[in-house]
């Protein structure tokens, strides 16, 4: 669906993308994520043909860039990271305006579904000036959806808008996926992103990482449970080492971290074992690392390489 | 070239032109004024004819075109103060337009609707065509409009010969071909000053300049240093075409999409 092969992006001697390499399989939310000015924004706008690489291509439903640009245009919906709309005009004239650049055939039926998709279609006739910045997201969300794209770039679809919009502009994504279209998302909000994508790609002018949220927490810390004990248990952690399926045991205050590769499969025989060894145990949970903790240590491990 | 994309560009900037009130005014104030001013001499003319008896070109006056020695004296001053009202009409779709189009891209700029417009499969000739042609529509038209008012006017308020010298070819082959093509020549230069500036006060001054020579030409005729005839007229029509093609080509050619998305802010 996206397929794109050392992307490079200079503006003078800024380079702002160097060799981005990546693949984005058709139904998929794939997220992007990196601090500002990592060049996410200017791969979106090369993946839209908005601006030329300075070297590498891509293909884009098919479409290769620099060859069949208006093609590619015309298979991709996006939404920039400004709404981008025309104030004095209504929300019915601002989408109308897109359905017939994209040679939508019945521009009122389509208007009129994304309008009432996204609880628009009573302030249809007003000017969009007026609108809530809430309201003008969704608004540019329906206009990157008017003409039924495959694929669909969003960039920072959530920022500055209130929770509750944002939640709105979530839920409305999931629904995208739903539909099988292929998602590829700028996002700061890591949180957002754990929910809703598939896999995410980290960028700092190259591409650091790639893999599935779980994956990338699992490359970087491995996988853990932790025990929590009533009260300490001598030699506990001695034994608990000893099992041929533990891969390391780490002392907390209230009980130990054990790390296994498998966690589904062992687990049984740990808690047996911690049983036999007299530990009594509180509860027993898998360790979990939130996508910010990934997406920081990423980038500290990206500063270094840099270094 | 996909004329129904332009369309839909010249459209929207109508519907834009429409809703803003002050550009609309603008559009029409002026040309509805030129018409009250012609209609109104004509009109001192007919009813006071002892306060307008002051000639401007006496009887006699070597060098006059026929049509104009065969008038009476009154006559002739409002024939010729006429041509003077029209060269101001004939200007109208050349100065209007500028203003127009020197906020088109830069209005695109500041609502950031550039970047989503050109995700869409539109091409840049197709967008600044239609830029151009949206914001000189409006202005040919007023200014067509003001020339067929004027010309019901002096039907009624002016002698025959004054009526016909008035609508003599020179001005209705000025006004329908001439006119909207140095009006899409001042447009195509606004658009060029929107798309390679980003304050629009600046831009509309650069395109008040591109007009300058499109004026000095009208006023070279005015006083006499260029004589235009019909034939002339239609003799320089290619020439405008092909000058109204190359600038076209230019103002394509030097929008830099990627520096106007990547450098505005």
């Amino acid at each position: 669906m996206i397929h794109a092969e050392g992307l490079v992006k200079r503006f003078g001697d800024n380079l702002a993308v160097d060799d981005v390499s990546l693949e984005v399989r058709q139904g998929e939310v794939f997220g992007f994520l990196g601090p500002n000015g990592a060049g996410k924004t200017t791969t979106v706008r090369m993946l839209t043909t908005l601006v030329a690489p300075t070297g590498g291509t891509a293909w884009v439903n098919g479409h290769q860039l620099g060859v069949a640009d208006a093609q590619v245009r015309a298979s991709v919906g996006l939404l920039t990271e400004a709404p981008g709309l025309y104030p004095r005009l209504t929300a019915v004239e601002n989408l109308g305006i897109y359905g017939q650049l994209h040679g939508v055939e019945d521009v009122p039926a389509q208007v009129r579904k994304y309008l009432t998709l996204l609880e628009l279609w009573d302030r249809r006739d007003e000017p969009v000036g007026g609108f809530s910045k809430g309201m003008q997201q969704k608004l540019a969300i329906a206009r990157a959806l008017l003409h039924e794209p495959p694929a669909l770039f969003l960039d920072e679809p959530t920022a500055a808008l209130d929770p509750e919009a944002a939640r709105v502009v979530r839920d409305f994504i999931e629904t995208l996926r739903g539909e099988g279209r292929t998602i590829f998302l700028c996002t700061h909000n890591l949180d957002e992103a754990d929910r809703l994508c598939d896999r995410v790609g980290v960028i700092r002018q190259r591409l650091v990482r790639v893999d599935t949220p779980a994956n990338l927490r699992h490359g970087l810390y491995g996988r853990s449970v932790r025990v929590r004990l009533a009260q300490p248990t001598p030699g506990l952690e001695a034994s608990v080492a000893a099992l041929p399926f533990v891969q390391g045991v780490t002392p907390l205050e209230d009980g130990l971290r054990v790390a296994l590769d498998d966690p589904e499969t062992h687990n049984p025989n740990l808690v047996r074992a911690l049983v036999a060894a007299g530990a009594a145990i509180q509860y027993l949970e898998e360790e979990s690392h939130t996508l910010e903790q990934v997406y920081f240590d990423l980038m500290a491990e990206s500063r270094e390489a840099v270094a | 070239m996909n004329t129904g994309r332009i369309r839909v560009i010249v459209r929207k900037e109508w519907l834009d032109m429409r809703k803003n009130k002050m550009v609309l005014g603008m559009m029409f104030l002026l040309p509805l004024i030129l018409v009250l001013m012609i209609l109104g001499t004509a009109a001192a003319f007919r009813y006071v004819p002892e306060q307008m008896s002051d000639p401007l070109v006496p009887e006699g006056t070597p060098g006059l075109p026929p049509a104009l020695a065969q008038m009476d004296t009154d006559d002739r001053t409002l024939a010729i103060l006429n041509d003077q009202y029209m060269f101001y009409l004939l200007m109208i779709p050349m100065v209007l337009p500028v203003y127009i189009a020197s906020y088109s891209i830069i209005g695109e700029k500041e609502t950031r609707s550039l970047e989503p417009i050109l995700a869409t499969p539109i091409s840049t000739a197709e967008l600044l065509i239609g830029k151009v042609v949206g914001a000189v529509t409006p202005a040919v038209i007023a200014a067509w409009a003001s020339f067929a008012l004027t010309a019901l006017g002096m039907y009624f308020l002016a002698t025959r010969p004054v009526f016909l010298y008035l609508i003599r070819p020179i001005w209705t082959v000025g006004m329908l071909i001439h006119s909207p093509l140095f009006a899409l020549m001042s447009a195509s230069g606004g658009v060029i000053a929107s798309s390679r500036l980003n304050d629009p006060r600046a831009a509309q001054q650069i395109s008040g300049l591109l007009v300058v020579p499109l004026l000095g030409v009208s006023f070279l005729v005015l006083m006499g240093r260029v004589y235009l005839d019909t034939g002339t007229l239609l003799w320089v029509t290619p020439i405008i075409l092909a000058l109204n093609a190359a600038i076209l080509w230019l103002t394509v050619r030097i929008f830099q999409r990627e520096t106007i998305l990547t450098r505005w802010k």
